[in-house]
């Protein structure tokens, strides 16, 4: 369990942190949403230590032997060396086991391969991020906290990353908190979610909770839809390949049903849930 | 712990590209003295000791290793100190400039103990490039030129039989790695104040210019004179005096450690009391 209470930090020029507090339960993955600048990269350096709060407390309940692992910014690794001294390095620092057959085990359990003797500079981000995992996870932290995991990944890495994120809180029990300015990402591996504006959290709650209380839109893919004569209720924009319809968690089912009726064949409805309208929720 | 830290940035060192480009550079700097003596150091020593070979008898060539090896220790002024104080702080600045600093300090590492073991690294690191240098000018110098008896400028012309001469270079090469290792202290000093790269070595390279400079200076009063650093740091010289002061070169030495020592107290308080990242 990973709890900070009235977290207070300021600079000089602004006020980063405004009495912040979050929770993150034992295999629970929780999000952090904000925009650029909001103070989220500030609350995970006083959570891990990096730097001091001016006020505030930090309670980590954990039975493991390592309290926290995290990744802040971008996962820092020695360039010029492989993925294995790497985590030889970073496991021999901290007392944990560096034996080549640890190693192994460290690379296979965020997918890592082990063959690979070459720098991790010639990684791609998605490998980084894999293997910066990896070292956080050394010494089986009760916490992990990642910063922007998904910022530079293909499609793909943010599949496999989600995937990895997901199996480490349900079988490891780890409780997991990342941020993102990205709301799509958050949404489908985030029990929770946190919204962060100007170094306050200004809304919070269950995702599901937060989607369908702040929903105000979807956008439908769907084969003849332009025919359809129930979207003409509703508000709607057409777009190239999608029809972006102005309705509210409610309507949505309802909505889906009558287009179904009437013929038209519905191939994705995706709600279109922005950062903006979680912010504005509650301003 | 502290053995963990000490083995994992001894593996940095080994793997760093760095370390094999500071070593290349000594080497290229004695090639570069050796060819030149090579060539041109007969002329100009038969020029500038002409009437004394007619008053007196030197033993072998006076262009002979123990003089090429006094001439590699004169790069101890600015050439060497300058390529170690790039690498040594490149030590620290470079984990700043990749967050492998900051993913170091999220491993439960304890601050106080991560920078000693980088000084630490500083001072190892600085005895084994000034004993590579050592071995390599001897194994150089000796094979090419051979032995020979040493002549010295320092305030009038200093004669040393070969034997003499050998000893009072592998003295000064310890009293020289002692300065190199309070500038090295004191660039890692500075990394932890400035953490870019770039700007550390500038400051550095400021520092080792306005040492050298102050080094020249009487500053009108003999205690200051005599204790300031940048009057210490040419202490190996003083081993190529005729008549040896014991007490002043063991002292100075003596005072050198000490200055290093307090940057490396004051670098660690420093590093202590700063945020990371």
């Amino acid at each position: 369990m990973l709890i900070g209470k009235n977290l207070s930090k300021s600079y000089r020029s602004k006020i980063a942190l405004d009495n912040v507090s979050i929770q993150v339960a034992p295999g629970e993955i929780c999000g952090l949403l904000g925009r650029n600048g909001a103070g989220k990269t500030t609350l995970f350096k006083i959570l891990t230590g990096l730097i001091r709060a001016d006020s505030g407390e930090i309670i980590l309940q954990s039975p493991r032997s390592k309290s926290i692992g995290a990744i802040i910014e971008r996962p820092g690794l020695y360039n010029y060396l492989n993925a294995y001294d790497n985590l030889k390095i970073f496991a021999g620092i901290q007392g944990a086991k560096a034996d080549p057959d640890s190693i192994r085990d460290y690379l296979l359990k965020v997918g890592l391969p082990t063959d690979r003797k070459d720098p991790v500079g010639n990684f791609s981000l998605g490998m980084k991020q894999r293997l910066g995992i990896a070292i956080a996870l050394v010494n089986n932290p009760g916490c992990l906290i990642l910063d922007e995991p998904f910022s530079g990944l293909d499609p793909f890495g943010v599949a496999s990353l989600i995937d990895l994120i997901l199996s480490l809180a349900q079988y490891e029990k780890i409780a997991i908190l990342l941020s993102s300015h990205l709301m799509g990402e958050l949404s489908r591996c985030c029990h929770s979610l946190y919204i962060m504006d100007n170094g306050k959290i200004v809304n919070s709650g269950t995702t599901k909770h937060l989607i369908s209380k702040y929903i105000y839109s979807y956008s439908i893919l769907a084969n003849n839809i332009e025919s359809s004569e129930v979207l003409k209720k509703y508000q709607t924009v057409f777009g190239v390949n999608e029809v972006k319809v102005v309705c509210n968690s409610g309507e949505i089912t309802g909505l889906l049903n009558e287009l179904l009726s009437e013929g038209v064949q519905v191939t994705a409805c995706i709600p279109d849930l922005t950062l903006e309208q979680l912010i504005k929720g509650t301003l | 712990m502290m053995k963990s830290l000490f083995s994992a940035e001894l593996l940095k060192i080994v793997k760093q590209s760095k370390t094999y480009y500071a070593l290349g550079a000594i080497i290229l700097i004695e090639l570069l003295i050796l060819l030149i003596a090579y060539y041109q150091g007969s002329t100009v020593l038969d020029l500038l000791l002409e009437s004394l070979k007619q008053s007196f008898y030197f033993e072998g060539s006076l262009l002979n290793g123990n003089l090429i090896m006094y001439i590699v220790l004169n790069s101890l002024w600015f050439n060497v100190p300058l390529i170690l104080m790039i690498i040594t702080s490149g030590f620290l600045t470079d984990e700043y400039k990749d967050g492998t600093l900051q993913s170091v300090m999220l491993q439960a590492v304890k601050k106080k103990q991560f920078i000693l073991v980088k000084y630490a690294m500083a001072i190892l690191f600085t005895i084994l490039v000034i004993t590579f240098m050592m071995l390599t000018t001897f194994a150089f110098a000796y094979a090419i030129f051979g032995k020979g008896d040493l002549i010295v400028y320092i305030n009038t012309l200093n004669f040393f039989e070969s034997g003499d001469a050998f000893r009072r270079i592998c003295f000064s090469f310890i009293s020289g790695a002692i300065a190199m290792i309070f500038y090295n202290v004191t660039s890692m000093t500075l990394a932890i104040l400035i953490k870019d790269s770039s700007k550390t070595w500038l400051v550095s390279a400021l520092f080792l210019v306005i040492t050298n400079l102050l080094l020249k200076v009487d500053f009108g009063n003999a205690s200051f004179n005599n204790l300031f650093f940048p009057k210490l740091i040419d202490t190996w010289q003083q081993l190529f005096v005729y008549e040896l002061d014991w007490t002043r070169i063991i002292g100075n030495n003596f005072l050198l450690i000490l200055y290093s020592l307090l940057m490396v107290l004051i670098g660690t308080y420093i590093f202590n009391k700063k945020d990371i990242g």
